[in-house]
């Protein structure tokens, strides 16, 4: 029963600290990296219209042209397996002579996580307000706004046009960083309408892409590159040591927890041979007065369970204690991890505890079969 | 078909000591009548238990058959051994074999758990053969608390309540005074007539053969008398 208590004890402080962690550390590991963007470079260095001064700019990805894609393209990436979130965005840079600076803009849907993490969110504000839907607005990024002694109010005179500047960010190091931010739709106008520089049905120069889990970002991009062979594809690769560092977590809890459950298994076994042994002459007198095996081996699984369902009663108990100790008295393994007790785990211990239970129960059912009632009496097992 | 109740054939039972082979028991031919009372008789050794427990079945014989009601013991499957040590055969010890956690009304009780008797009934089943026997005000002690003479009874109580055919009973008085020895065999004697059962007693010779059908004596393994 000791047995049964401790392994419970011991596979319950794993897991809470590994759910913990999935919660924590591994929760932002497994968001770390899972973000790239998509696009397709050309030589053409100007929009649709070439002679027209105001379509002087280019649409770019990472400081190279890029052509216009349609926006079915973003449900084909959706469709991908492992991809859970894809959103267009409109890259344009133009020369503005006021500002004598190349001044790229950003259009982006807002409603997107692929946006939030390759791009910018509300969460990057660290002045004004983000953007919202009306036609003039502007958010400039911090590095953009302080160069050119921009401040939340002014007005940004740029691609054939006033802007108010909302609010300025700091979105840090996102592979579609841009120097001034607008929604998709009106940077869609600006470019179509004032510029002249897009022709309507093509909506975008790259795709934003969201990957589910750090661990298949290098799977999806496998995919994208069969089913789109003409893409780039930019990551900052940061998911690949991410990926590793989970899945050596993972392997690490898992190996715990068998280990753990090896140990409980080698335990009850022995303990229960053990007690077989000792009570091996009381089994031999009941074999003597008739008791069939099947009624001994249902005694003995009985047996067996009702000491696995105590063990990992206890076991859960303690554990539960421990844990509510640990955490009102704010201790933390390794001053970081909580350990977390989950409801959720209670049917795996019950279970784990019954599967060893009737494991243990087998060997010394076997010796029960191959031993007769007189050499059991006298001990000769 | 035989007509014997049992039948012990070329019987021979080896086992090892210090890595010796020795020879428990060499060549045992028995025939034994239905409804007959045995005398095993033999010193301390001579192979008395090492047969008793072969014929109920306790242990298997190194060679040789025996033969319960035209059916060998030693190819039954152990679900039909347990049958029959349930519904024929009782077996008295001679160290008692009492469970020394149980107490005197559990450890008559599990001797009759294999019959599937009814609940209700089991209790007054219990209590009235205590009672034949002196013992209903022990019913929820435990053995260790008892003398030796009223172990040997539940023993006795033990084996006589499944109502077997045959009983081994092995040196029944060897461990009490001569008034409890005179007392337990007359418990034997009148079962047997009331019940009709065929009794194999082993003893190294306190028990007087006129109780006896037929002795055998036994030495070093071997059936040394033909029966009387």
């Amino acid at each position: 029963m000791s047995g049964y208590a401790l392994s419970t004890l011991f596979i319950l402080l794993v897991l809470s600290v590994t759910l913990t962690n999935e919660k924590s550390s591994f929760g932002i590991l497994k968001g770390t990296g899972t973000h790239f963007i998509i696009y397709i470079p050309t030589n053409t260095s100007c929009c649709v219209n070439c002679n027209n001064e105001d379509s002087k700019g280019s649409l770019v990805a990472e400081g190279v042209n890029t052509i216009m894609l349609t926006s079915d393209l973003i449900d084909s990436v959706k469709k991908i397996k492992g991809v859970r979130d894809a959103a267009p965005y409109l890259l344009y840079r133009l020369h503005e002579s006021k500002y004598s600076a190349d001044i790229s803009l950003g259009g982006i849907d807002m409603n997107s996580i692929a946006t939030t993490n390759n791009v910018c969110a509300k969460t990057n504000l660290v002045a004004g307000k983000f953007l919202s839907d009306k036609p003039d607005e502007l958010v400039a990024e911090e590095s953009f706004a302080m160069a050119h002694n921009l401040a939340v109010g002014d007005t940004l005179k740029a691609y054939g046009g006033r802007f108010l500047l909302a609010g300025i960010i700091n979105s840090g190091i996102k592979p579609g960083k841009a120097d001034v931010y607008a929604p998709i739709g009106n940077v869609r106008r600006i470019l179509r309408d004032d510029l002249k520089c897009i022709s309507p049905g093509f909506d975008m120069n790259i795709i934003l892409v969201e990957v589910s889990d750090s661990r298949i970002q290098s799977q999806v991009i496998s995919q994208l590159k069969d089913k789109m062979k003409y893409f780039t594809i930019s990551s900052y690769n940061c998911y690949q040591p991410a990926s590793e560092v989970m899945t050596i977590i993972e392997k690490g809890s898992t190996l715990l927890i068998v280990l753990i459950f090896i140990f409980l298994l080698i335990f009850t076994t022995k303990t229960q041979l053990t007690s077989l042994m000792e009570r091996s002459r009381e089994i031999g007198i009941l074999k003597s007065l008739g008791w069939s095996n099947t009624r001994l081996c249902n005694q003995i699984i009985l047996i067996s369970l009702i000491q696995a369902l105590i063990g990992v009663a206890l076991g859960i108990l303690t554990g539960l204690l421990i844990i509510l100790l640990m955490n009102s008295n704010q201790i933390r393994l390794f001053n970081l991890v909580e350990f977390n007790f989950r409801i959720r785990v209670i049917p795996v211990l019950i279970a784990l505890s019954l599967i060893g239970g009737l494991m243990a129960g087998i060997l010394p059912i076997i010796k029960l079969y191959r031993t007769k009632a007189g050499d059991m009496i006298n001990n000769y097992m | 078909m035989s007509d014997y109740k049992i039948e012990c054939i070329s019987l021979c039972m080896e086992y090892l000591s210090k890595n010796q082979r020795v020879n428990a028991l060499e060549d045992i031919n028995l025939h034994i009548n239905k409804n007959d009372t045995i005398l095993l008789k033999g010193r301390s050794g001579a192979g008395k238990s090492t047969l008793l427990n072969l014929m109920c079945g306790l242990i298997k014989p190194t060679s040789g058959k025996v033969i319960i009601d035209n059916i060998c013991i030693n190819e039954l499957p152990d679900d039909r051994l347990s049958n029959l040590l349930s519904e024929k055969i009782g077996i008295i010890f001679q160290s008692f074999n009492l469970l020394p956690t149980y107490t005197v009304y559990e450890n008559i009780e599990i001797a009759i758990v294999p019959k599937g008797f009814k609940v209700s009934l089991v209790k007054e089943y219990i209590m009235s053969y205590l009672e034949k026997f002196n013992l209903k005000d022990k019913a929820y002690l435990l053995p260790t608390e008892l003398s030796v003479g009223q172990q040997q009874k539940i023993a006795i109580i033990r084996t006589l309540i499944k109502q077997p055919s045959i009983i081994f009973a092995d040196e029944p008085t060897g461990s009490v005074d001569e008034e409890t020895a005179g007392e337990i065999l007359t418990h034997l004697v009148n079962f047997k007539k009331e019940n009709g059962v065929t009794l194999v007693i082993a003893t190294h010779g306190n028990i007087s053969e006129e109780f006896a059908d037929r002795i055998y004596t036994i030495e070093n393994g071997r059936i040394k008398t033909e029966p009387l």
